[in-house]
């Protein structure tokens, strides 16, 4: 489908802005629910996590003492502004993208992890010691998760010869799925997303029960409701390009909805059947095992790829 | 009843469907403080209302506070209350909050939180069931739906709230806060 949106509406309703926007808001609410349902109870309502954003909007905002206040108010804006960027560049619900150029997976996922990156600087900037803790373990999370998340998306662009979002999704789309093909790239890509949305089995760096709530502990009203948005557009952005890079590629809008639907669910199953990971586990595994196993899958599909 | 803005209202529902809460107990025998936790399991399932239990007072619309007020307790319970970014909702949680309870009387306890804190809903029970915690936390939130008048709210306690010393180099100087307030200075004299 060729996209030739002006440029203002792009940006602000639908495959940037406004879409994005509820479209991860909805899918946070499919999360919750069926978690709730999972744990045999109702759950929230559809509105819920839209309640929680205008709640903290309509907050006050506190600064507390010792911190820069420029950065302060400054990172939430920047975390949510990268996110939102990368919009532009995904198929979102199965449409092409608006925008597209040579090398835009690279930029895509350097948007993605800047998000965490001003979560992180955003604890490391407050006195509080449970968030400078928190944001400790969000930067090594971070530098933990990445390599095997990029090595797993570099299966299909390397088998694709591109490294165009929207090439891959052509050349997913005819032939069999990366599913099938690259299936170790799949749960490695899978479980990289669970670890970068600090889902539970990777959520040391939010840990309730130890740091309060992390790097965002000191953050109250508009910054919180920020992070809160910027994580959900996270959410939405990182099951799209799992499901166009494994799952097929591009589909009319039903059929592509109904796949990432299908993802959705099984992170959500597989969140509430894992307990929480200490940060040094955390980092273990992703280094001995998933990097290993991405570097394998990526050595198989050059090798077969220079066998035929 | 004045009428008020859409977003006015368009707030006032984001409030009542998304209050979060902390929870601090001042010093009682933890029975409300379990009923509290059996609250929040998904037999209860608070979710269903929105109300999420939170750990940062930052993060919190609602402090559901149990216990009598021990006066080690209150300078904490007082520097959490102020923590909370505006607006925010107290709930008084047994019969210990409301009164004293069983500690009525003793000479370490305050014996009533309206006394250091804005009060909005009283649960009484020693302990409240889980069912009568939700009740209560959803009668507050009725209230709040119908009016969103400022609270103004005066103590007869003077708290000196201990400074945090951010940067004791830079100011050349550690100061100790007075941690034990003489029980006089809290205590009403009974004549």
């Amino acid at each position: 489908m060729k996209n030739d949106l002006p440029a203002m509406f792009a940006i602000l309703i639908f495959p940037g802005g406004l879409s994005l926007l509820l479209g991860g808001l909805m899918f946070e609410w499919i999360d919750r629910k069926f978690v709730a349902r999972l744990q045999n109870r109702k759950g929230p309502k559809w509105y819920q996590p839209l309640a929680d954003v205008i709640k903290s909007f309509s907050k006050e905002e506190i600064v507390p003492a010792g911190v820069n206040a420029g950065l302060f108010i400054g990172l939430p804006i920047v975390g949510v502004t990268t996110a939102l960027v990368t919009g532009l560049y995904v198929p979102l619900f199965g449409f092409a993208p608006s925008h597209s150029f040579a090398g835009d997976l690279i930029v895509v996922l350097y948007f993605l992890s800047v998000l965490t990156l001003t979560l992180g600087v955003a604890g490391a900037n407050t006195m509080d010691h449970f968030s400078l803790i928190g944001a400790t373990r969000t930067l090594t999370q971070l530098f933990s998760y990445e390599a095997p998340f990029m090595l797993a998306l570099l299966g299909p662009a390397i088998v694709a010869q591109s490294w165009q979002i929207n090439e891959i999704n052509v050349y997913a789309q005819n032939h069999t799925w990366f599913l099938f093909s690259q299936p170790i790239g799949f749960i490695i890509a899978l479980i990289g997303l669970m670890g970068k949305l600090e889902l539970p089995p990777f959520d040391a760096p939010e840990a309730e029960t130890e740091i309060v709530s992390g790097a965002l502990t000191e953050y109250s009203g508009r910054g919180l409701g920020l992070f809160h948005l910027g994580q959900d557009v996270e959410f939405i952005i990182g099951i799209t390009l799992i499901t166009t890079f494994y799952l097929g590629g591009l589909a009319n809008p039903l059929e592509f909805i109904l796949k990432s639907l299908g993802l959705l669910l099984v992170l959500t199953a597989l969140q509430t059947l894992a307990a929480r990971l200490r940060i040094d586990q955390t980092v273990g595994l992703w280094w001995r095992i998933g990097a290993l196993l991405a570097l394998i899958q990526l050595i198989i599909s050059i090798a077969i790829r220079k066998l035929i | 009843m004045q009428r008020r803005s859409i977003l006015d209202q368009l707030k006032s529902w984001a409030r009542v469907n998304s209050p979060w809460a902390i929870h601090y107990n001042s010093g009682g025998c933890n029975g409300c403080d379990i009923e509290l936790l059996a609250t929040t399991t998904p037999r209860y399932d608070l979710e269903r209302f929105g109300i999420k239990l939170q750990g940062s007072p930052r993060h919190a619309d609602i402090l559901l506070a149990t216990g009598p007020a021990t006066l080690q307790s209150i300078e904490p319970l007082r520097r959490i209350y102020t923590q909370m970014p505006d607006p925010k909702y107290v709930v008084a949680i047994g019969s210990c909050a409301l009164s004293g309870g069983v500690f009525h009387g003793c000479y370490n306890v305050l014996g009533d939180l309206s006394r250091i804190l804005p009060v909005d809903a009283y649960i009484p029970g020693c302990p409240p069931r889980p069912e009568a915690i939700i009740y209560g936390i959803v009668a507050l939130l009725n209230s709040v739906r119908n009016s969103d008048q400022k609270i103004t709210f005066t103590s007869d306690i003077e708290l000196d709230i201990a400074e945090p010393v951010l940067f004791p180099r830079e100011r050349g100087e550690i100061t100790q806060p007075n941690r034990q307030p003489h029980a006089d200075r809290y205590l009403r004299r009974e004549s």
